[in-house]
């Protein structure tokens, strides 16, 4: 719809808005596993102030597919910003079509982000394609004084994310359902800490089906360990105005897309 | 800096800086007010206000359909006390034009909004006779004029405030129910709400929306809006019209305009860009230049039709 920045655009930024819903050039696509795409993108607002957690809106061209399609954002790279996909329809499929040189419409970054603090050790407790936000949050952990992460991947099938999160994550340990679940890696993370006589104080961040992110919260409740969460929804706005996603929280109903996607455990009453 | 708008409108004797303003439903401060000075807006139509606050429909709430999607949000909102002491005075003290929108489901739930309102700082109320997703109210009392002019005539001597009333187009003819609204007192009318629509998961065989119907909006219903607007414009001459539907740029408001409207409220296309209905409201400033004869009835009051 919108292939242009306009003077409204402009003269909204100039006031100290935040930038609307823009065009980015497409630097790559690369194809990550059986219809698993990876979209890196330039902009240079959303590279700055994208938080582990926070999402962008990426639009299709035209108005026929209207609604934007939410993506985590999965690594920064100077003015780079990469999203990680699954097809799973004809927008998705549209977008995983997109070659180096078009240009995609973004919105954001949009959400509320994982809250990460210095000097803690985390664990990534990730499902299928709930993976990407936590490659960024490995990435981000690891400018951070002191503090580190470990991995906990669990995948469909083939281990797709592996290789881009050791670039960020000191350890990683992945299981696809032919072997078990991130439950399973949790148990066999415990165990071997506690063998080495290594702390536990950990935190979770976890992303993925909300059934696994349930499993994840209980367990990290059983061990005392204290468990964010980003949740997916079906959107519609994606930037809080249309009330479509919203999530039951001990403190009532609240948006995904702007009280979250990121909650604790504590608050989901989970 | 602020924009010198050169073409204004007025909708029943409130004067609007432009012809655009926000549609109810798809206009939240919170989120909005980040992107544009809501000040800009000719108004800032707000989302449906209840007597007690309501939790909505069950999600899933919204599923794309072509050129469009339909919703089923159920006019989830915290009630008309937390608006008074909350986003009514943070869009009064941001200079934003005012019309709030009343939901209720029953005669009594929208009279206890109204009396609430009435000494407010609202420029202009907005009755939601048409909301589609609610299971008593909205859509049954907008569709039967009888039962409509009943309410309207009960509301409108509550206040002094300028009421518009929102018309719903599920009906199978809008001029019946327009002309019982204005004939019990509206000041105003807006149309369309959304049209009422379903979408089905084919893998499963159940509905998309946890309110199994929803309402539809988008581009896809502008050509339905436009002839609605057209319609009533053309039985009913001196009533202020808000057109709304499909509204995705500033010619789809020509469009509207065209057909009899004295001012546009822009829904659907703030839920794909937050910034359009400024971007509409700027764009259509500049085609109001090359179009005098209608900028000067906008400009009076009065309509192209």
């Amino acid at each position: 719809m919108i292939t242009e920045t306009t003077p409204t655009t402009r003269d909204c930024v100039s006031k100290g808005f935040l930038p609307t819903r823009r065009p980015a050039l497409v630097l790559e696509k690369k194809q990550l596993d059986d219809g698993v795409f990876s979209l890196a993108v330039q902009d240079s607002y959303m590279a700055t102030h994208a938080r582990a957690g926070q999402f962008a809106n990426l639009y299709l061209r035209d108005l026929s597919r209207m609604l934007p399609r939410p993506m985590g954002v999965a690594s920064v790279h100077g003015d780079a910003v990469q999203f990680i996909f699954a097809v799973v329809g004809e927008g998705t499929q549209q977008l995983s079509g997109l070659q180096s040189g078009d240009h995609v419409d973004i919105l954001g970054p949009l959400g509320k982000g994982f809250d990460i603090r210095e000097g803690k050790h985390y664990l990534l407790a990730g499902g299928g394609l709930g993976v990407p936000p936590l490659i960024r949050a490995a990435q981000e952990i690891q400018s951070i004084a002191g503090a580190h992460t470990t991995a906990i991947f669990g995948y469909r099938r083939n281990h797709f994310a592996d290789s881009i999160v050791a670039e960020y994550s000191e350890r990683t340990l992945s299981i696809d359902e032919s072997e078990g679940n991130v439950i399973d890696l949790l148990d066999r993370w415990e165990s071997d800490a506690t063998a080495a006589g290594e702390s536990t104080d950990v935190e979770i961040l976890s992303c993925g089906p909300n059934a696994m992110m349930k499993a994840v919260a209980q367990w990290a409740r059983e061990h005392g360990i204290a468990s964010q969460l980003s949740l997916e929804a079906r959107m519609g706005c994606g930037y809080g105005t249309c009330v479509v996603c919203v999530t039951p929280t001990v403190d009532g109903l609240k948006k995904v897309c702007l009280d979250g996607p990121v909650f604790t455990a504590q608050q989901l009453g989970w | 800096m602020v924009t010198e708008w050169k073409h204004s409108t007025v909708v029943a004797g409130v004067p609007w800086k432009n012809p655009v303003g926000t549609a109810s439903g798809t206009f939240n401060l919170e989120a909005c007010g980040r992107f544009f000075d809501v000040s800009e807006m000719g108004a800032i139509s707000t989302k449906g206000v209840s007597p007690v606050p309501w939790d909505g429909n069950p999600t899933p709430r919204t599923v794309e359909s072509p050129s469009g999607m339909v919703n089923a949000v159920g006019l989830q909102n915290p009630g008309v006390d937390h608006y008074l002491v909350d986003e009514l005075p943070k869009l009064k003290a941001l200079g934003a034009l005012v019309v709030t929108n009343v939901a209720g489901h029953s005669d009594d739930d929208y009279a206890q909004v109204v009396e609430k309102l009435a000494d407010s700082s609202a420029d202009m109320l907005e009755i939601n006779v048409s909301c589609p997703n609610v299971s008593h109210g909205g859509l049954s009392v907008g569709s039967d004029p009888l039962v409509l002019g009943h309410l309207i005539e009960r509301l409108r001597p509550m206040t002094d405030k300028p009421m518009v009333v929102k018309l719903t187009p599920n009906v199978t003819d809008i001029v019946p129910i327009a002309r019982a609204a204005v004939d019990a007192g509206a000041d105003a009318l807006s149309l369309i709400n959304t049209l009422v629509g379903m979408s089905i998961d084919i893998e499963t065989g159940k509905p998309f929306l946890g309110n199994v119907t929803g309402g539809v909006s988008g581009p896809a219903i502008k050509p339905i809006a436009v002839a609605m607007v057209w319609k009533t414009r053309q039985a009913l001459p001196d009533i202020p019209i808000i057109g709304i539907g499909g509204i995705m740029s500033a010619e789809d408001a020509l469009e509207h305009l065209y057909a009899g409207a004295n001012a546009v409220e822009v829904g659907a296309a703030a839920l794909v860009d937050p910034l359009a209905p400024l971007r509409i409201a700027h764009d259509l400033d500049i085609l109001l230049d090359s179009r005098p004869q209608l900028a000067e009835k906008l400009r009076k009051g009065q309509t192209w039709r």
